[in-house]
């Protein structure tokens, strides 16, 4: 599994091994991610679900180079994000990893354009060139006439939206969503959906959510059930199908 | 690139702006800070300026020139011979661009008795040349009674108000003076008081009679000589430099430094000069605590900013925004309102010396009585000086104050874990 030109073509987008989270220690330690090991490929639209604090966020952390794993190796491109100096993780993340956070995060002095275009302007593509996909992309997602205003002039929803366009501008190989569609009505997540699922189909960005949304389960083609920080179970589906696993209650 | 730098600056920039009130409290603390500063420092400048003004006045001068062994011995043995002061006058003259000298007078200064029928006090006296040196002289600014000296004058004598009440004479009264002359003996001469002086220092009231140098130089039968000549200079900023001139062209004419003492006024006033150091050194200890004050607003507030957006830092650090990027941005947050506020402080500090007190402050409230400092007169009015290299320097410190002040909130910056960072509520 040496990360190589020739070889990170075979490589998964996202690799998972015997990893783990644990805050605190003895006996007060908690596993937040707990032996998990999973492989997502190129191109995957995968939901990982499971009951508030079975690690989904903490996961997602950890194939971002957000937190270091306790145990255990996670690899993005065939790259192992747990070795990486703190330089180059951020650089992983600037030019490979668009994030959806749980709260929406925007920068408060800067406008919903300017929070849009941020990663793109840290990566250094020309101003026309990013302004003009900022403004397509907002048009699209109902955006549109809000460019200039702050954060706290949108409501929660058009927040949000501003989030996920900033994770997906400039089409990164990953998106990795934690609850994207939590503050929207179902128009506004589907118009978000129908993005992400075109970018996806189109550009073969791989996307992983952490989501409890029915709709975002129902999108996805493969669905990664998380309980207590490990994998409970782990199955590709149909798009449009919800299987009613997903929404059992832990331990049935 | 430079746009990554510019959208960071710009980022740090609106932060300070939005937080107005902070950014407001903390401008204002440095403002205040920076201009008292700037202020004291004005007003301390413009008091040495004054007690080194008015000490040179004296009869020292800027430049003092005598005998290598008279500052020690006082004795007429060491004195100037009317050749050496000739030749001196002369090269201080070559010696000083264009409207720098004030004026140059031989002195003769010696200890001796001053006598009534009814007392007998020790005093010093010297012999002054009232057509040259009137112009400059602070004993003239100073008479309270009757009139300084005039050219021509024979037997008149100014005396300090303390001298007339020890003696217990007024205008008009006679005083035998008695002082060693050049062959060792004792030699009197009768003076009649024409003016009292009152300069404010102790000593000199209570100790300094002075006459023509005409008269001294019969009296103690110097003819052309005399024990110091002083150099008094349009202002103090080239002593130093006049002084080495003149030391290196006396030395061509073959008087060099055993013949005679060329002493700028620190090295033949060394009380003073010693006294002007140690008011320094207080005022830079209190302008210190100032500094060090301005500085813990600036990491306060700085700091505070910094904690109260940790989740915003983590976003940034999430989105790929490195360490160091981070670090610059808060340090630039930090430095830009420190250093727009000192700009304003300095502003607010050159209003206060220039424009409030710009007529002078005064500060006799601090000396009583006696307005004496390290032997100096000092004037109860102070005018503020601003400085050029005190302008530099205080720029130079709050420069330094927002780098240093803003390191640790900076550093704490970088420290920030995205992940932490965002599950923080603020």
């Amino acid at each position: 599994m040496t990360p190589s030109a020739e070889g990170s073509a075979r490589n998964p987008a996202v690799e998972a091994r015997g990893l783990w989270k644990t805050y605190g220690e003895g006996a007060t330690a908690v596993h937040a991610v707990h032996d998990v090991s999973l492989a997502i490929e190129r191109g995957e639209f995968v939901a990982l679900c499971g009951p508030s604090g079975s690690g989904k966020t903490t996961l997602v952390n950890l194939i971002g180079g957000l937190t270091d794993p306790t145990r255990g190796v996670v690899e993005v491109d065939g790259d192992d994000v747990g070795a990486m100096s703190e330089r180059a993780r951020a650089q992983l993340r600037l030019e490979r990893i668009g994030f959806v956070f749980q709260a929406f995060n925007l920068l408060p002095v800067l406008t919903a354009l300017e929070n849009a275009e941020f990663p793109l302007m840290l990566r250094g593509v020309e101003r026309e060139e990013r302004r003009k996909e900022v403004l397509e992309l907002f048009e699209h997602i109902g955006l549109g006439g809000l460019e200039d205003r702050r954060p706290g002039a949108l409501s929660g929803g058009q927040q949000q939206r501003v989030a996920v366009a900033r994770a997906v501008l400039g089409a990164p190989a990953l998106v990795l969503a934690d609850e994207p569609t939590a503050n929207l009505d179902t128009a506004a997540s589907d118009a978000l959906l129908d993005v992400m699922e075109l970018l996806n189909q189109e550009r073969q960005v791989t996307f992983i959510f952490c989501t409890h949304d029915p709709r975002v389960m129902r999108r996805a083609r493969r669905i990664i059930r998380l309980v207590d920080g490990h994998v409970e179970r782990d199955a590709e589906k149909e798009p449009g199908d919800l299987p009613s696993w997903v929404l059992e209650p832990v331990g049935a | 690139m430079m746009e990554r730098a510019q959208v960071i600056g710009s980022i740090a920039l609106r932060n300070v702006r939005r937080q107005a009130r902070r950014s407001i409290l903390t401008a204002s603390a440095i403002v205040l800070g920076i201009g008292l500063l700037m202020f004291i420092r004005a007003l301390e400048a413009g008091a040495h300026v004054m007690y080194v003004d008015s000490a040179t006045r004296m009869g020292t001068g800027h430049i003092s020139i005598e005998h290598p062994d008279f500052m020690g011995s006082q004795d007429l043995v060491h004195r100037l011979a009317a050749g050496d002061i000739a030749l001196a006058m002369q090269e201080v003259e070559g010696a000083s661009p264009p409207g720098e000298l004030g004026a140059v007078f031989p002195q003769v200064n010696v200890g001796g008795l001053a006598q009534t029928a009814a007392s007998s006090i020790p005093v010093r006296i010297s012999g002054v040349d009232p057509e040259l040196e009137g112009e400059v002289s602070f004993f003239a600014d100073k008479i309270v009674e009757g009139r300084y000296l005039e050219p021509g004058d024979q037997l008149e004598a100014i005396v300090g108000v303390g001298v007339a009440e020890r003696l217990r004479v007024e205008l008009g009264s006679r005083i035998v003076l008695m002082a060693e002359g050049t062959g060792g003996e004792l030699e009197s001469q009768l003076v009649i008081v024409s003016g009292l002086f009152r300069t404010g220092v102790p000593e000199v009231d209570r100790g300094v009679v002075q006459l023509t140098l005409s008269t001294a130089r019969e009296w103690l039968e110097l003819d052309g000589d005399a024990t110091s000549l002083s150099v008094v200079l349009a202002s103090d900023d080239r002593t130093g430099q006049i002084t080495q001139e003149v030391r290196e062209r006396m030395a061509a004419a073959g008087a060099g430094p055993d013949r005679l003492a060329i002493r700028p006024w620190w090295e033949a006033m060394p009380d003073l000069y010693a006294g002007l150091r140690a008011d320094t050194v207080q005022t830079y200890i209190m302008l210190l605590v100032l500094l060090a004050i301005v500085a813990l607003a600036v990491v306060n507030s700085v700091l505070m900013a910094v904690l109260n957006r940790t989740r915003e830092f983590g976003v940034l650090r999430a989105l790929g925004l490195n360490r160091s990027a981070v670090g610059a941005m808060v340090m630039l947050e930090g430095v830009v309102l420190t250093l727009a506020s000192g700009v304003a402080g300095m502003l607010l500090g050159f209003a206060i010396a220039l424009g409030l007190f710009g007529d002078g402050i005064d500060i006799s409230g601090l000396f009583g009585e006696e307005l004496s400092f390290a032997g100096a007169i000092v004037d109860p009015v102070v005018l503020p000086v601003v400085q050029f290299v005190d302008v530099a320097a205080i720029f130079i410190i709050v420069v330094v104050i927002g780098i240093l002040a803003t390191l640790y909130p900076a550093w704490h910056a970088t420290r920030i874990e995205p992940a932490e960072a965002m599950k923080t509520d603020e």
